[in-house]
């Protein structure tokens, strides 16, 4: 094990749905305790390179390494929060059975299938809950929460996981400043303990709060820390609407593609 | 009484038929076809998978017809082994049109099990005079039918079905809740889901003969559904489904019996029987609790809309009052005359004589007159609402009263609202 890996090394990564890139070649690198902010316009990538870093959706191009591994060799040090709006909140489910299953990302291998959670989890699941000031809800149903409640109760599960490394995929969207400052408290607070943390984030208001900022627009136009790239220039890259010239080539190649399609089912009648 | 069950030629003890030696085999097997499918139900339900279900006992057909050809038999094993290749095809299928067309997930399984059923009907028709091949049965069910080797089979997969849904109980809860989380952590969901669809399809085709194809994706489906409406836990609800299932099966047999009909036709009519109790019944989620719900609110907000009048009006004389109130607050005399009484009761209103408030009932008034105009305060200041526009929403909000304090803490304590009227302490 190398001890000073850094939790996150993405190298080139790129995806592509139905020939059409979404993710350009994306590299950057995390290191321990700091904190990423991934900033982009709708469409810009930034969930697509969630879940692409994750595996959930193969990169068509490029590698991630976490901690210096492949991912497979880490999982359980990685905790992911998807958006909420991926959430059933009709699942007839409870606030502690949720934080719970932060726990079974530890239970690997053939024996995982039969793994139930026993003593130390269920204390570690009580103190998650208890960190994010949700003890008072165990027993509640997780539709019974409102906004800022229901995200903490995930952030709980990934603390209940014990991961050193968190992706969070938008936790702010939907909530009100004042939530979204709690929550923030929360987040940070857990980075100054050491968790190194990549947030998905809509607010460009508190990027000077973050380590390091990753401006996306299907492909990385900005990377470090605020001070430096949050720029008008930088920002108006990243949120302008002009195609870019990459962009403008693809579509070339895509008419063209469909073109030489159309002309060879027309010879072949 | 016993009148109108001679008349419908009931016998009492044909409700206890189905468990008479001679028929008992039919009947434990529909009760392990109820529970069985009413477990899995509760993960098919919840993942939405409700016409995977349907599409699965349906396809089966060509190969139990296949395999019947092939061995010109009807013993269940080799019949379960077609059915499961047949079912297995039709997954693939499915997969195959959703990936390599334009067509939704939903369009590919009607198109894939619609096609498969219609071959295996084909293949019953080419099948030569006189073969015993009871299609009837397969397609409707016939619990009579079942033999030993038919309540074995079934025994043996309910066991297996059961007893790794208590194993893989964690697992199963997890991919089923949150599939992209369980993916991320390096659970496999797409063996998750295959195991789950090889348990349903191991069930249904064991329990054809109780129900039939037709109809079995009822027994998966409705006792679970039911089920979802009753409860706020997994694990309730897997037990409530699984009970619920068995119950309408043992209750379905008897129903068979009594008006000599069909089986499964009989268990399908009791579990949506239960189905709709449920949804009627749900504590928070049913129809009539949701009515009560709604009509106490609207008497609540009748009663004091009711008390906002007489504090604006003042007392009225006793037979004016109706005239007055009715047409103030635009509703109906008997309903006014119940809301005054109410309010009587409540002591907010005096008890005899002209309508007029009591302490209470001024105090009361009051706080909704406070609300209102910090209500309109609090639209107009943050939230925009032009002070010409705030009146009727106010009028909405006045009802949420407990809420004044913290709103004029919220607001710094105003002493006018957007009006110019004082808002009272």
């Amino acid at each position: 094990m190398q001890p000073d890996a850094p939790p996150i090394d993405a190298h080139d990564l790129t995806v592509a749905y139905d020939a059409r890139p979404v993710l350009r070649s994306a590299s950057f690198t995390l290191k321990q305790g700091q904190m990423l902010s991934v900033v982009g316009p709708n469409g810009a990538g930034k969930s697509t390179l969630l879940k692409a870093m994750l595996g959930l959706i193969t990169p068509d191009y490029g590698t991630v390494r976490f901690f210096g591994k492949p991912i497979d060799a880490v999982r359980p040090r990685i905790a992911y929060v998807p958006q909420i709006e991926a959430v059933d909140w009709d699942f007839p489910i409870t606030v502690a059975e949720v934080v719970l299953m932060g726990r079974y990302a530890n239970h690997r291998g053939l024996a995982g299938w039969f793994k139930r959670p026993g003593a130390q989890d269920r204390r570690l699941a009580t103190a998650a809950l208890d960190r994010v000031g949700m003890t008072a809800f165990a027993t509640r149903h997780i539709r019974q929460l409102s906004g800022g409640q229901q995200r903490r109760v995930f952030l709980a599960r990934a603390l209940c996981q014990g991961a050193d490394l968190l992706l969070l995929d938008e936790p702010f969207a939907g909530v009100d400043t004042k939530t979204e400052a709690t929550l923030f408290a929360l987040i940070n607070e857990m980075s100054t303990q050491g968790k190194t943390v990549l947030i998905v984030n809509h607010d460009l208001q508190i990027l000077s709060k973050f380590d390091q900022v990753l401006m996306l627009n299907q492909r990385v136009v900005a990377y470090g820390p605020p001070d430096r790239v949050v720029t008008d220039d930088n920002l108006a890259a990243t949120y302008g609407g002009r195609l870019t010239l990459l962009e403008e080539a693809d579509q070339r190649l895509a008419e063209r593609r469909n073109e030489r399609a159309h002309l060879a089912r027309t010879a072949e009648h | 009484m016993p009148t109108l069950l001679a008349q419908l030629n009931i016998n009492p003890g044909d409700w206890l038929l189905p468990w008479d030696s001679f028929y008992l085999k039919g009947t434990l097997c529909s009760i392990l076809v109820g529970l069985t499918c009413g477990v899995l139900g509760a993960f098919v339900v919840l993942r939405r998978m409700a016409l995977i279900g349907d599409a699965l006992s349906h396809a089966v057909l060509p190969g139990v017809v296949l395999t019947f050809m092939l061995t010109g038999d009807t013993q269940p094993l080799p019949l379960l082994a077609g059915a499961m290749g047949a079912g297995l095809l039709a997954a693939v299928l499915i997969n195959l049109v959703t990936r390599h067309s334009r067509t939704k997930e939903d369009s590919s399984i009607g198109v894939v099990f619609t096609a498969m059923f219609a071959v295996g009907i084909l293949l019953t028709n080419s099948l030569p005079q006189g073969t015993h091949f009871d299609l009837k049965c397969f397609l409707f069910g016939d619990a009579l039918q079942v033999g030993t080797a038919d309540l074995t089979l079934m025994t043996i997969i309910s066991a297996a079905v059961l007893g790794l849904v208590v194993l893989l109980y964690h697992r199963l809860k997890l991919v089923s809740f949150d599939p992209l989380v369980a993916a991320a952590m390096g659970v496999s969901v797409g063996v998750t889901h295959y195991l789950l669809m090889g348990m349903l399809s191991a069930t249904v085709v064991a329990g054809l003969k109780s129900t039939g194809v037709v109809l079995v994706v009822a027994m998966v489906i409705t006792p679970a559904s039911a089920a979802y409406q009753l409860t706020n836990r997994f694990a309730v609800m897997l037990w409530l489904s699984g009970l619920f299932g068995a119950i309408s099966a043992a209750l379905g047999m008897s129903v068979a019996f009594i008006f000599n009909a069909s089986t499964g036709p009989a268990m399908v009519i009791v579990a949506t029987g239960i189905f709709g109790l449920a949804m009627l019944l749900s504590p928070t989620h049913g129809v009539i609790f949701e009515r009560l719900r709604r009509g106490k609110l609207a008497r609540h907000v009748r009663n004091e809309d009711l008390l906002k009048a007489l504090y604006r009006l003042g007392p009225l004389p006793e037979p004016t009052h109706r005239a007055t109130l009715a047409d103030h607050l635009k509703i109906q005399p008997a309903r006014l005359a119940r809301t005054v009484a109410r309010l009587r009761r409540e002591g907010l209103v005096t008890p005899h004589g002209s309508v007029a408030l009591t302490d209470a009932g001024t105090a009361h008034a009051q706080k909704m007159v406070r609300a209102h105009r910090l209500w309109e305060t609090y639209l107009t200041d943050r939230a925009g609402v032009a002070p010409d526009r705030v009146h009727d929403q106010a009028e909405r909000l006045e009802h949420a009263h407990d809420l004044n304090d913290r709103l004029d803490e919220m607001l710094g304590r105003p002493d006018t609202d957007p009006h110019g009227s004082e808002i009272p302490r």
